[in-house]
């Protein structure tokens, strides 16, 4: 028994946490550096696709210099659909996701068969949510026929200037539930007294909601923002299904971009170099908004 | 007395509100599989045809049979079960020692894991690609198997660290007061009780990779193929065809559902990696 004491008292004691971390850091971090390693290789070289990799020709970073300054590049153009389709979905889900939140937020019948039924678009397969999308799109579509119920007018939604917008359309309706049942069960835990206290003081409804409702609600919207950030960031399945980033590029965020770039014009080294770019957007974007939220929690 | 009657047909005006809106979301999925079980003809019907069709078994009967959906359904449970399986096991004593020692440098090791989970699938799957030919390895079930770990082990870890943290300290101690190993004390007292934890972890990320698209879609052709890059099958030169279609959506998703409405206890803090509790 001392004797075991003592064997265990001299282990150093990062020991065993660093020992029952080990296969996890060794697995991840084995697919990451190896996948990191091909890719910035591959975004170095001049290579077609289909061809093999021997016949790869070293160019230096001229992959990303092209990609950044040549007047071909629609790099430029990319990243304007990228945050025209960032702003178009992450400001209306989080608008109308809190808004149907305040709605649920109340004692009625059926309100956990309500939850229940906002979890489904959540976890649809994607690749078929952007088939349906296309059907209901359509001339044709059940999203004309809506359309011409009430307005009286049918769009060509497959066009230049409406395919942004359905597939904006389309990550509204699978996604708005994310922010629905997130800021639903925030607004749940918040504390009741400072409510009734404002009551007694005699704030109105509105005073409460933007007195109190608001700024404690705040750390879990941003939360919730950046979950999402990344995520619609990172799309790809939907709009390469509805509409494979065209018609045109109107369509081809950056994701679709790498794939266009990689697979349509069969440029191994211009779409790594993409993809690689596309990482470092996404990383730093995150850590900007995740260092923001800690201050604006200090604050609160 | 007036102004109570206001407020009673108010409260009653958002009742039906908010029954319209989650209808709303509702309705395309409705709108979804109905239209598995209507003729091409109805499809395409302008107005859309919501009641009104005779229901029909042919598009089931069409993937069942002639597009081989089962085989499919095969290669997506054998990646997203064995995927799942591997992940949790590799996830727990990770988890476990982030949640309950203490070591320099913890939580920017943890936060590496999660900017790992961060890379898009889309943007490294052409680089994994010239991988999985080098290794001879491309179209097969081990390789989707083991590139998912790259997502789902920093998931995991984030998910249930929350669980484990939430299991008070005090009872794996006192066990260990009465002589357990601390190995003993986990697999007795604390297992069990985040049991609950990581069955919803595992259905969560089984899901994630039941749906996931883009790098089956890539690193596969015809033996390992997924279902839901079977879709590709769907669009011909003839145009696409919509039966068959929504009936493999439908079969496809209504696993799916059900999973995720099981685990429904858990979902917020799934959809949040743990930040958030339901």
């Amino acid at each position: 028994m001392t004797i075991d004491r003592n064997a265990r008292r001299q282990r150093p004691p990062w020991l065993t946490p660093a020992l029952l971390i080990m296969p996890a850091f060794v697995v991840v971090f084995a697919i990451a550096a190896y996948s990191a390693v091909s890719l910035f290789q591959l975004s170095t070289v001049d290579l077609t696709f289909g061809e093999p990799f021997r016949n790869a020709e070293p160019v230096g970073l001229e992959n990303y210099r092209w990609l950044l300054t040549n007047e071909h590049s629609t790099f430029w153009a990319t990243l304007r659909v990228t945050i025209s389709y960032l702003l178009g979905t992450l400001i209306p889900e989080l608008l109308i996701g809190f808004a149907i939140a305040l709605l649920l937020n109340r004692k009625m019948r059926g309100n956990s068969l309500f939850t229940a039924v906002l979890v489904i678009p959540i976890v649809l397969m994607p690749s078929m949510v952007g088939l349906i999308g296309r059907l209901y799109f359509s001339y044709d579509g059940l999203v004309n026929f809506f359309f011409e119920s009430f307005t009286g007018i049918r769009h060509n939604w497959y066009g230049k200037d409406l395919a942004l917008w359905a597939v904006i359309l389309v990550d509204i309706w699978e996604w708005t539930p994310f922010f629905i049942l997130i800021l639903l069960a925030g607004l749940q835990t918040l504390p009741v007294e400072p409510f009734e206290a404002a009551r007694v003081d005699g704030a109105s409804r509105w005073q409460s909601f933007t007195l109190l409702t608001l700024p404690m609600m705040l750390p879990l919207v941003l939360t919730t923002f950046i979950l999402r950030f990344m995520d619609v960031l990172r799309l790809f399945d939907v709009i390469f299904v509805m509409f494979a980033g065209g018609p045109g590029t109107t369509t081809t965020t950056l994701p679709l971009y790498v794939y266009r770039t990689t697979l349509v014009q069969r440029d191994v080294g211009r779409g790594s170099a993409a993809s690689i770019m596309l990482i470092i957007i996404i990383v730093s974007l995150t850590v900007i908004l995740i260092k923001l939220r800690e201050r604006i929690k200090f604050e609160a | 007395m007036k102004r109570n009657w206001t407020s009673i047909t108010g409260s009653r005006l958002l009742d039906l509100l908010t029954v319209c809106v989650v209808f709303a979301f509702l309705f395309p999925y409705l709108f979804m599989v109905s239209s598995a079980f209507k003729s091409r003809l109805e499809t395409f019907a302008y107005p859309p045809v919501f009641l009104q069709f005779t229901p029909t078994l042919e598009h089931f009967d069409n993937i069942f049979n002639n597009m081989h959906i089962l085989f499919y359904m095969k290669n997506s449970t054998i990646i997203a079960v064995c995927s799942t399986l591997l992940t949790i096991l590799i996830a727990i004593p990770a988890t476990y020692a982030f949640a309950r020692f203490r070591f320099r440098n913890k939580e920017g090791i943890a936060y590496g894991f999660l900017f790992l989970q961060m890379v898009p699938g889309i943007s490294i799957v052409f680089a994994l690609f010239f991988i999985a030919r080098a290794l001879d390895l491309f179209d097969t079930h081990i390789f989707l198997i083991v590139v998912y770990l790259l997502w789902n082990v920093p998931y995991a870890i984030w998910m249930m660290r929350g669980f484990v943290e939430g299991i008070p300290v005090e009872l794996e101690e006192s066990a260990m007061v009465d002589g357990a190993s601390r190995f003993k004390a986990f697999r007795v007292i604390t297992l069990p009780l985040m049991a609950g934890g990581v069955a919803a972890t595992a259905i969560l990320i089984f899901i994630g990779v039941w749906n996931e698209f883009s790098l089956a879609f890539f690193l596969t052709s015809t033996n390992a193929r997924t279902m839901p890059t079977t879709i590709a099958f769907f669009m011909t030169h003839s145009g696409i065809k919509w039966g068959p279609m929504f009936a493999t959506a439908t079969i496809g998703t209504l696993p799916v559902v059900v999973f995720a409405l099981i685990v429904r206890r858990y979902f917020i803090s799934a959809l949040t990696f743990g930040a958030v509790k339901g």
